[in-house]
């Protein structure tokens, strides 16, 4: 009892004193772990516990709809998912669209930001336009976007049509497929990259381009030597920003698609739902979210190298 | 001069003009699903598409009003389900936005020993795909019978919202000049009363960003919402989930007028607060 | 939230206790799809439900929307949180939730129960079979039987009985002039009546959707065409089950089927599955979407696509859902409210016979494992008062169905809705899918690989051997193959 007391507040040795606890508390070298206490409790509760439980399963063969004890498995199920064809062309699938729906986000986004950054009148709110996208739900976007495509009720076949005289049935096929995907999705999200690219152009001091214009540059030259660094970075968060979103996209696919034709549209996250939710193997599933999760632990921690050079480089 | 002027407002002018074609462009589909609100469902279904046809505002009754087989008028519960929706919300983004301005301003201030740790861990939980979580997160909900409670659900988005809320706000109070606080206390002042008195009232923009931003993200959630709410305590998202399927594949008009619907509050407040909308979309990793 | 209930209940009641009369609150929670026939029955219950213990029992239906009541139900069971006395199930999904532990068998209640055997014995032996019974039994053995024997295992009852059949425009098809180009073409009349549909081949199904496929700028029925004209569709899309259901009716009407869950471990997949039948009955059936409409193309001609294509007038002739009819014959959803027409599914000539073996829609509903003799007992009045003959009258008339032979077989029963001949004349060739727990991956695999041949990627003998192949590894390892 003794020996435990020096752990203790001082308070309870003597006696148990709300004011004195109160007080140790209080104390200032403990004021950050005080401050952050209620934060990561929550988060720990809501976050963390979560996922050490299935984190736990996926060593394990249980199946949710069967009653038999669970087994364990030790590294099994990973080993099973890591030489699974199925598996890797799913994430070859998955890595196809975040690919080439970021590419078009930002090449898109950039253009809209090199459009919005000089003021004029009403900006305001025909930036309201453009943003607008980003608030509506996944399940809207696709159930419309689906409708768009229809060869028959879709305004797209509609307008193809105006021209070729047929209807236009653009997810007959793989390729069709995966663009009608990457287009609502990048629709959705070009905004959000134009909102970075924005920030990095407001922040291109003026008189460069006064010095520029002095020398004579070329809009191009102009362009590669000064506006570009000045967003490159910014560029590369919102590329590893929308590549880890894009990765875990799911709604928009399965209600576009669901995966077809065949399977050349289903990606990672579709597959990890249909093994845990479809095909009761859970613990399979649990084993396929840890991958998913290491991949995007890698992405953030490049994301986040990313951003601590980017404001250290500032800060000089 | 004039002339540099003059040719400065052409600039202008043409810019704008171009930011109307593609804003036009970009905004059509939503503008669509506006119109599709206002449509009878041969309309919203007609090709060639329908710019000009006479409105109608049954879709809006309908989001409002059950007829049944015996033509008994009902409401849906469609108010509940937005003051659900908004009581939901705003609490949640409130616990979250108190308890994560508490640590963020810890984080900033008072780095703990593996700071960067913490926070790479907090936002980690973040980025996983929900499927992940639902069946534990529905154990721990059986064990504690908070399934279907408000209690239950805002506890949850809590959860959600806090890692969003100390980065935004880390980097709110990353901004500030600590030398402000530092003389204030110099002159006496405790470390309660500098977080109060001076270091909050300089990020109000930040936390009522945060708070935008937060509100948006619960405001939109589905899958959580869907699976942990009960009849009494059901969100907008799930009840406009409920346009799809059933006698009917999609219920266009009614389904549209939902959303349209939904979206006002976020279209108002997002308006209102544009400035602080960069922040907001990057976690507050990026400022400026 | 029952149990809350009960408590508090339990407190008021010792209140009074002594006087002679003890009425208990019970809610009967049930997890429900969110639309018509489940919102007819909460409401019908509101009005009329007394329940004849004398306990006050409230029937509080969670409505959850369709696409996503799987999620919802499997979530919600799987977690453990019991919150559910009884539940709408898809009768796929039986055997995933009993050999999970969260349906009740009902054999024992049922047993003691003269009103429960009464009931089962006026249900259609294909609903018996299709919504009740597991391991299955099908539904010509369940007839012999008479519907009920202590050797079958009861789980479930219909609570929306379902099947498909052929909705077409009587605008067209008894159109004289088109009758007439018909006639000179193929040297038979359009089907104008139901009477005509009784004897419809897959040929003559062929032949209409040819006949009626038109480009814009040809005349229809008198009038030109604005936009371009479609035969035919039925299923072909790779969400949920929608091609399997259709191409299963191929696959019997063939003479083919599909793996036999009642014979496990003795009945074969290899052979069965990609049998020539099958093969044959399969290719049949890709060779119809041809008159279809574009979206066949996708492989995401779904019934919600083809009874959306049907309301706007795009299309002569589709094969639906009951469910699915009433928005057709609606005229604040449909273009075609007064000129479509109900008729019976083609069928293909079986040995000398029209066969018109079909893919059971529809849902049971279930008691979950974890009440109290009370709730149980509450919950079988609940069954009962439902399957009375005056509710299911009252359902059909609200647009709903009924699986009760007794009101089937109403001589009023025909006028209540356009379809119900049809659906009554349907209901003999209903057979079901699977109900073993292995479903969904069978069906998911299966799905994909109809879809590659939909969209022209494999040949139908391709998908048949990759599906045969995947089944009969899945069912040796879930050992349900010897």
């Amino acid at each position: 009892m003794v020996m435990q007391t020096s752990v203790l507040p001082p308070a309870f040795t003597e006696k148990a004193d709300a004011r004195g606890l109160l007080q140790w508390i209080n104390a200032p070298e403990r004021r950050g772990p005080l401050l952050v206490a209620p934060a990561l409790a929550t988060l720990f509760l809501i976050n963390i516990l979560p996922l050490l439980w299935s984190f736990g399963l996926s060593f394990f063969n249980y199946r949710a709809n069967r009653q038999a004890l669970p087994r364990f498995k030790g590294l099994e199920n990973y080993a099973d998912l890591l030489t699974d064809d199925r598996v890797w062309e799913r994430f070859v699938t998955t890595g196809l669209i975040v690919s080439s729906s970021v590419a078009l986000q930002l090449m898109i986004g950039f253009g809209l930001a090199l459009l919005f950054a000089k003021n004029f009148p009403m900006r305001r709110l025909v930036l309201m336009l453009v943003l607008t996208p980003m608030m509506l739900s996944f399940v809207s976007v696709a159930i419309f976007f689906k409708l768009f495509y229809d060869p028959t009720l879709g305004i797209l076949s509609w307008f193809v049509s105006l021209f070729t005289g047929e209807s236009f049935a653009l997810l007959s096929t793989p390729q069709g497929a995966i663009l009608g995907i990457v287009v609502a999705d990048a629709w959705m999200w070009s905004p959000f990259v134009m909102l970075l690219v924005l920030a990095g152009l407001v922040s291109v001091p003026g008189y460069l381009y006064e010095a520029a214009e002095i020398d004579r540059a070329s809009a191009w030259t102009r362009f590669r030597t000064i506006t570009f660094p000045y967003v490159k970075s910014l560029l590369l968060l919102a590329l590893l920003f929308r590549t880890i979103e894009t990765f875990k996209t799911f709604d928009l696919v399965f209600l576009i698609t669901e995966g077809g034709p065949g399977s050349s549209t289903e990606t990672i996250a579709i597959y990890a739902y249909r093994l845990g939710f479809q095909f009761f193997r859970t613990s399979e599933a649990s084993a396929l979210a840890y991958m998913i999760l290491f991949v995007v632990i890698v992405l953030t921690s490049i994301y986040l190298y990313v951003v601590k050079r980017r404001n250290a480089a500032e800060e000089v | 001069m004039s002339g540099s002027f003059r040719k400065h407002d052409q600039a202008s002018k043409l810019r704008a003009a171009c930011a109307w074609i593609v804003g036009g462009i970009y905004f059509a589909p939503v503008f669509w699903i506006i119109l599709t609100a206002f449509k009878t469902r041969a309309d919203a279904l007609a090709i060639p598409p329908k710019l000009f046809f006479s409105p109608t505002l049954d879709n809006f009754h309908a989001v409002f009003f059950n007829v049944s087989s015996t033509g008994d008028v009902t409401g849906t519960g469609v108010w509940l389900y937005f003051a659900n929706s908004a009581f939901i919300a705003i609490t949640s983004v409130l616990l979250a936005l108190v308890i994560g301005t508490l640590a963020a301003y810890a984080f900033s201030r008072y780095p703990l020993k593996g700071n960067d740790t913490y926070l790479f861990v907090i936002l980690t939980t973040r980025m996983l795909p929900p499927i992940v979580v639902i069946i534990p997160i529905f154990l721990m909900f059986r064990v504690t019978g908070l399934s279907g409670s408000y209690l239950g659900i805002i506890l949850l988005y809590t959860g959600f919202n806090l890692p969003f809320s100390i980065w935004m706000m880390k980097s709110f109070f990353d901004d500030l000049n600590p030398e402000v606080e530092d003389s204030a206390r110099m002159d006496g002042s405790g470390d309660w009363t500098v977080l109060g008195r001076i270091a909050l009232p300089q990020v109000l923009a930040g936390l009522a960003a945060t708070a935008v931003f937060a509100l948006i993200l619960t405001w939109n959630e589905f899958i959580f919402a869907l699976l942990l709410t009960g009849t009494e305590t059901r969100t907008v998202p799930v009840a406009i989930a409920s346009t799809i399927g059933g006698e009917i594949g999609v219920h266009w008009g009614k389904l549209s007028a939902m959303v349209s619907l939904f979206l006002i509050p976020v279209f108002i407040v997002t308006f209102a607060l544009q400035n602080q909308l960069l922040r907001g979309v990057t976690f507050g990793t990026v400022r400026k | 939230m029952t149990h809350y209930l009960k408590t508090g209940l339990l407190l008021t009641a010792s209140m009074f206790l002594g006087s002679s009369a003890l009425a208990e609150d019970i809610t009967i929670r049930m997890a429900a799809p969110d639309w018509g026939p489940t919102r007819f029955m909460q409401e019908y219950a509101n009005e009329t439900y007394k329940a004849p213990s004398g306990n006050n029992v409230k029937l509080e239906i969670d409505f959850i929307p369709w696409p996503n009541f799987f999620d919802r139900v499997n979530a919600s069971l799987n977690s453990g949180e019991q919150k559910y006395q009884m539940l709408v199930s898809d009768s796929q999904w039986l055997g995933t939730f009993i050999e999970a532990g969260y349906f009740l068998k009902l054999n024992d209640l049922i047993a003691e129960d003269e009103e429960l055997q009464a009931i089962i014995k006026d249900l259609h032996p294909a609903l018996v079979s299709g919504y009740s019974t597991y391991p299955n039994v099908p539904a010509d053995k369940v007839a012999e039987m008479g519907n009920y024997s202590p050797d079958i295992n009861y789980y479930g009852f219909p609570q929306f009985p379902d099947n498909y059949f052929t909705y077409y425009r009587t605008d067209l098809f008894c159109d004289e002039g088109e009758n007439a180009a018909y006639q000179a073409k193929y040297g038979s009349d359009l089907p104008c009546d139901a009477s005509a549909w009784e004897d419809m081949t897959w040929d003559d199904w062929g032949n209409i959707g040819e006949f009626f496929t038109r480009s814009a700028g040809e005349t229809l029925a008198g009038k030109t065409l604005e936009s371009d004209f479609y035969g035919v569709a039925y299923q072909a899309g790779k969400p949920l089950d929608f091609s399997t259901m259709q191409i299963n009716a191929f696959f019997w009407q063939w003479g083919g089927g599909i793996w036999d869950e009642s014979n496990e471990p003795n009945s074969p997949v290899l052979g069965v599955v990609n049998s020539d039948e099958n093969v044959a009955g399969f290719e049949r059936y890709l060779e119809l979407l041809q008159h279809a409409p574009p979206i066949a193309k996708t492989g995401q001609m779904g019934i919600f696509e083809i009874q959306d294509l049907y309301m706007q007038g795009k299309i002569a002739a589709i094969i639906d859902w009951a469910a699915l009819a009433a928005p057709v014959v609606d005229p604040q959803t449909s273009q075609v409210s007064d000129v479509t027409g109900f008729g019976l599914m083609p069928g293909n000539m079986l040995n000398g016979k029209l066969d018109r073996s079909a893919n059971l829609g529809g849902q049971p509903f279930v008691l979950t494992t974890w009440n109290d003799d009370e709730v149980i007992a509450e919950a079988i009045d609940l069954v009962k008062w439902w399957l009375s003959e005056d509710t299911q009258i009252a359902a059909v008339k609200a647009g709903g169905q009924s699986g009760l032979m007794s009101v089937l077989g109403n001589p009023d029963y025909d006028s209540w809705a356009p379809w119900n001949a049809t659906y009554r004349q349907s209901l003999p060739w209903q057979k079901d899918l699977w109900h073993v727990p292995e479903m969904f991956e069978m069906l998911t695999q299966q799905q994909e690989e109809f879809d590659r041949a939909i969209t022209g990627q494999i040949s139908a003998r391709e998908a048949l051997d990759a599906v045969a192949e995947f089944q009969d590894e899945l069912l040796r390892d879930a050992e349900r193959l010897k």
